[in-house]
């Protein structure tokens, strides 16, 4: 008896942790997912765009000492910044392209991008490391890593206000009517090229946000961000691509897999196992959970 | 009409075309009798590599425009099997190579029969997934494929072909075989492009539905593309693992390897026999030089002090990948066509300007 409560016990400690790794991952869906809803474009450089959130972060702490959460009001408006000329410069002459073209241009510039640090700051692994760390909380009986449940409080305020802004907003609902229908939208008199541009910021500082959240957790290196680019994409599929509440959904489900996976089937095989749900999951119902079928 | 001009023109054949390609092959063989300095000789082998490797993919993605960005797949697998039977099982790669592509023409039939289901975006990420999905495979179990740690080659046997003793040293013997099976792969190609298989993999690129409605068998004929282009990148894997001697996962299977495989058709244009050869002729040399800008002071272009070789050195060689962002994006917005796109407009711009200048002014 005791062995099936310490069994349920350490269930419930690896759901946490991957629930809370996975606030992170829906931020990172949300990004992908708003900019895929707007332009119908799949970015392939989201993980870059991520990783220059993260040496951003790691840049102000060792240069100022400003504590990565704080320095999220200048990474975010940065990373904003940064997509939005993205946008403005490169993506939005593909935007009636061949599809794979979109892919291929955005797979550039994130390869511009992950050697352009490269070149910057050398591929050595970066480390920032703050005073909570590897600290910890206690709630009942669970240990609740210090840096993650941050990061997840974080989130879930940006995911909050995000939601509040494209419900409230008149340039929300602007967004949200370019992504239902572009050529309707823009009968309707919504400047949906300075649309586009924002949405590719939003997205940019969404990605970048995340960045500088996992910033303390996780080594920093150029090519960091390949795997968050593909996991962004599964976290998408998984929710319909296109809605923002499957993409939360869609993040937590994949952290809390991943954490479940690392536990029960080998650490090194978590990723492949998310993978192997995804092709499932594309297979079989590949407009997502939340997702309408496309006939 | 874009769609069109895409399109090659495969009906019949050009004798000076099979002449020019055939004087290129024999100039190419007798070429190291010549020039023989390594650098040369290894520039030539990344090159046939990676002409084989762009008309391989090619097939699939070029004649039947399913766009694979999970080539790596294929590709480690050749260097893996090709490797692994020659230093466990001691069979030598010549018959090795066959035992890869067999594997890989399997792995293409079972990945086929999941991905082809899926159309436009998401067959790009299936294809991507299942390359990661066998990249993680490979690390983790060590036991089987020695994970991260990879495989040193020790020591390729002494073939004897028709009475002659090959022995693989140096660069010199790789750079024939990749020449002949640069030749053989552009061979095949062509043969397939000007089959009723190529018109086949061409209807369905040019829209799927009307290709069905014909009665062609798509997901037969896309597995039919798929399978003919692992074979040839699964060559190409085996001869990568014997020319430099050391495989490791992300070499192997790194997303890297597909996004250059695809590059080499895109930048030279993809649909055509000539389009990866182009491809790899602007990639090879550009990646090869910035990753080791001494080879040039070797074969004599730059002098050993040059500031352009310790420029490179400090700045570029860790980041050749750069360049390759910078040519992608350059080509996707300015010649989505390709480098052959762009030499058919200014050709045609060049024909119209005789013609406008002939008696009569050409109509609009």
């Amino acid at each position: 008896m005791t062995v099936f409560l310490q069994q349920v016990g350490l269930f419930l400690q690896y759901s946490l942790s991957g629930l809370l790794q996975g606030g992170v991952y829906a931020l990172i869906g949300i990004g992908l997912t708003i900019i895929f809803g707007v332009m119908r474009v799949i970015n392939f450089a989201h993980g870059d765009l991520l990783m220059l959130g993260m040496y951003a972060t790691w840049l102000i702490f060792t240069k100022t000492g400003l504590d990565p959460y704080v320095a999220l009001l200048a990474t975010v408006p940065l990373l904003f910044l940064w997509g939005a000329f993205l946008q403005k410069v490169f993506i939005n002459r593909v935007l009636n392209a061949l599809p794979q073209n979109q892919i291929l241009l955005t797979i550039g510039l994130g390869l511009i991008m992950s050697n352009s640090m490269m070149l910057i700051f050398t591929s050595d692994y970066r480390i920032l490391t703050t005073s909570y760390s590897s600290s910890s909380f206690d709630l009942l009986g669970l240990s609740v890593s210090q840096p993650l449940l941050y990061s997840f409080l974080v989130t879930a305020a940006i995911t909050a206000a995000l939601f509040w802004f494209l419900q409230r907003t008149d340039t929300g609902q602007a967004i949200r009517a370019t992504a239902q229908d572009r050529d309707a939208a823009q009968l309707m008199g919504i400047n949906v090229r300075g649309t586009s541009i924002l949405s590719f910021g939003i997205g940019s500082a969404l990605a970048g946000a995340a960045g500088a959240l996992i910033a303390p957790t996780y080594y920093i290196y150029p090519q960091v961000g390949s795997a968050f680019t593909l996991k962004a994409f599964v976290i998408v599929v998984l929710g319909g691509m296109g809605s923002i509440v499957g993409a939360t959904l869609g993040g937590l489900i994949i952290g809390v897999t991943e954490s479940l996976a690392a536990a029960y089937v080998a650490s090194g095989l978590k990723e492949l196992v998310v993978y192997v749900l995804f092709l499932g999951l594309l297979l079989f119902k590949p407009s997502g959970l939340l997702g309408k079928s496309r006939a | 009409m874009p769609t069109l001009s895409r399109s090659p023109r495969p009906r019949g054949f050009s004798v000076v075309a099979i002449a020019l390609f055939l004087a290129t092959a024999l100039a190419l063989a007798v070429f190291p009798s010549f020039v023989a300095k390594p650098y040369v000789m290894h520039m030539g082998v990344m090159l046939f590599l990676a002409i084989i490797q762009g008309q391989a993919w090619n097939v699939v993605g070029g004649y039947a425009g399913q766009y694979s960005v999970g080539h790596a797949a294929y590709f480690g697998v050749g260097a893996y099997v090709t490797m692994m039977l020659l230093e466990v099982s001691k069979i030598p790669p010549w018959w090795g190579i066959w035992g890869a592509i067999l594997a890989a023409v399997a792995l293409s039939a079972i990945i086929g029969s999941i991905t082809f289901r899926l159309r436009g975006p998401y067959f790009v990420l299936a294809s991507i997934s299942v390359a990661e999905i066998i990249r993680l495979a490979t690390l983790h179990f060590r036991d089987f494929t020695r994970g991260a740690e990879g495989y040193l080659l020790s020591e390729i046997p002494t073939l004897h072909l028709f009475g002659a003793e090959i022995v693989f040293v140096g660069k010199r013997p790789f750079y024939y075989a990749g020449l002949a099976l640069a030749v053989a792969t552009i061979a095949a190609n062509w043969a397939v492009q000007h089959s009723k298989l190529g018109y086949y993999f061409q209807a369905i690129r040019e829209d799927q539905d009307a290709a069905h409605s014909l009665g062609i068998h798509l997901s037969l004929y896309k597995n039919v593309a798929l399978a003919i282009s692992a074979a040839f990148t699964a060559f190409a894997g085996g001869f990568y693992a014997m020319f430099v001697k050391f495989i490791d996962p992300n070499i192997a299977f790194g997303l890297d390897v597909s996004v250059q495989i695809v590059l080499i058709a895109i930048i030279g244009g993809i649909g055509t026999i000539i389009g990866p050869v182009i491809g790899a002729m602007v990639l090879v040399p550009l990646s090869e030089v910035l990753r080791n800008p001494r080879g040039l002071v070797q074969v004599g272009v730059l002098s050993p002090d040059s500031g352009v070789v310790t420029f490179i050195e400090r700045y570029l060689s860790n980041a050749h990948l750069l360049v390759y962002g910078i040519l992608v994006v350059v080509v996707i917005l300015f010649a989505p066509e390709g480098v052959l796109g762009v030499i058919r407009r200014v050709v045609a711009w060049g024909r119209r300007r005789v013609a406008a200048r002939g008696a009569s002014p050409a109509p609009a």
